[in-house]
């Protein structure tokens, strides 16, 4: 009894049959993503560019600013002026082994003795805190 | 012991230098290192003078031969003359011992010219300029040899070039101290492991008062002018050290003093050079890290070194 049969029930969801609504969903679905993504995208730069600003900004801060302060860049600096680029490290050389060699022989005549500064007629003399230091043309 | 210093003050290099030391090191008392420092700066004040006809500086200028062998600090002197030439773009010249003697400049100077007496009488104020031959091209150091090449004749001026690389090299030697302070006739080097704030006070040329007072920790100084090595000479005109390379003559500006602050003793020195040669339009250029400047007329100018922030101050803005 074929008339008698029911016609095929209905999809219980008539949107999946709907190309359009289904192509809308799956365009939502993309657009989601797609915000997901920029947002952790944006997070994660955001996150590192903190970190990277507070480990400069902390460095600057404490006063350990290396173009300005810090004694290795100072030493730098000075070597720059009495020695060649080519020629720093054995300049360093000389000029350490010329200071070891005059602290010797400081260290040779002083033994023993009291001179710090006969020579001169004032000796050395000692005080308390941080005295201050004055400039003026040599 | 960070705050009990050890200090001397001595004649030298025609002037008055003086040493502060505080903290021991492993090896070395700051007592024992105030002598140290002392007595370097008196043996290389024998070594470097113009004005010791046995000084090696002296030995050196008067050598016929091209290639001269040399101290290694005498090597890093020449060095450091060759450049301040190329910083300064010849400003800076430390190749002009034959000029600085023909304007008189042959031996210390005790009673110098008073400072206003030598501005009414000085000519019209204009920049200085690099010499048209610069001769200081023509030095050549071989830090590895150490020797030093020029053509016989060519004579160099220690001058203050020579007391800021001295402070220099007594400031490496006394860094592991917790606190120094090194002036080599008005060049500082101030340093140490603490990181002591000191004050650095500018004295005026005019009248000696404090014209303005620095606090650093760690830094080079210098001061140059007009005022302390200034004579009449024969002709009955003024004269001083600064010599303008384009004419060889004592530089008239319209600055008499600049002190410079700079991470070296050596590049103070060359910065307050050369602030006082280009003259006032353009000498606060020539200053970077900070300075003073002291004008003809008595008026000074403040040129404050680049902030530092320190930690306890972005404790009080967090």
């Amino acid at each position: 009894m074929p008339e008698n049969r029911t016609p095929p029930a209905p999809h219980s969801d008539p949107q999946q049959l709907d190309p359009t609504a289904l192509a809308r969903s799956r365009r939502e679905g993309m657009l989601l993503r797609t915000r997901k993504i920029r947002r952790s995208v944006a997070g994660l730069a955001l996150g590192l560019f903190t970190a990277a600003f507070l480990a400069v900004y902390v460095q600057l801060a404490s006063g350990h600013d290396p173009a300005l302060t810090a004694n290795a860049e100072r030493r730098n600096v000075s070597t720059s002026l009495v020695a060649s680029t080519s020629s720093k490290a054995a300049a360093e050389k000389k000029l350490a082994a010329e200071k070891a060699a005059v602290e010797k022989t400081t260290a040779e005549e002083a033994a023993g003795t009291e001179a710090t500064s006969t020579e001169t007629g004032e000796a050395s003399t000692e005080s308390s805190g941080t005295s201050a230091v004055t400039t003026s043309q040599s | 012991m960070n705050g009990h210093e050890t200090n001397a003050s001595f004649d030298c290099f025609g002037s008055s230098c003086s040493i502060v030391v505080s903290g021991d090191t492993d090896t070395r008392s700051a007592a024992d290192a105030v002598s140290f420092a002392q007595r370097s700066l008196l043996d290389w004040h024998e070594r470097f003078s113009r004005f010791i006809s046995e000084s090696e500086l002296s030995r050196l200028n008067r050598d016929p031969r091209r290639e001269v062998p040399v101290s290694p600090l005498m090597a890093g002197f020449a060095q450091a003359v060759i450049e301040a030439g190329a910083m300064t773009g010849g400003l800076v010249d430390g190749a002009l011992a034959k000029e600085i003697r023909i304007a008189g400049y042959t031996d210390d100077i005790h009673q110098p010219l008073a400072l206003r007496r030598a501005l009414q009488l000085a000519p019209a104020r204009q920049p200085a300029a690099a010499a048209p031959g610069a001769r200081w091209r023509e030095i050549e150091v071989d830090l590895m040899r150490n020797t030093v090449t020029r053509p016989p004749g060519l004579e160099l001026d220690s001058g203050g070039l020579a007391k800021g690389l001295f402070a220099d090299v007594l400031g490496e030697a006394l860094a592991d101290h917790a606190a120094f302070a090194i002036n080599c006739a008005g060049d500082l080097s101030l340093g140490g492991r603490a990181r002591t704030r000191r004050q650095i006070k500018v004295e005026s040329p005019f009248d000696g008062r404090t014209l303005h007072t620095f606090e650093l920790a760690r830094t080079g100084v210098a001061t140059s002018g007009i005022g302390r090595r200034s004579w009449l000479d024969r002709n009955g005109r003024p004269a001083h050290h600064l010599l303008d390379p384009a004419t060889g003559r004592p530089a008239y500006t319209g600055i008499v003093q600049v002190t410079a602050l700079a991470p070296s003793a050596l590049l103070a020195e060359i910065h307050a050079k050369a602030a006082i040669l280009h003259g006032p339009r353009l000498a606060s250029a020539r200053l970077p890290h900070g300075g003073v400047i002291v004008f003809d007329d008595g008026t000074h100018q403040v040129i404050a070194p680049p902030p530092v922030i320190t930690l306890g101050e972005l404790r009080c803005v967090a």
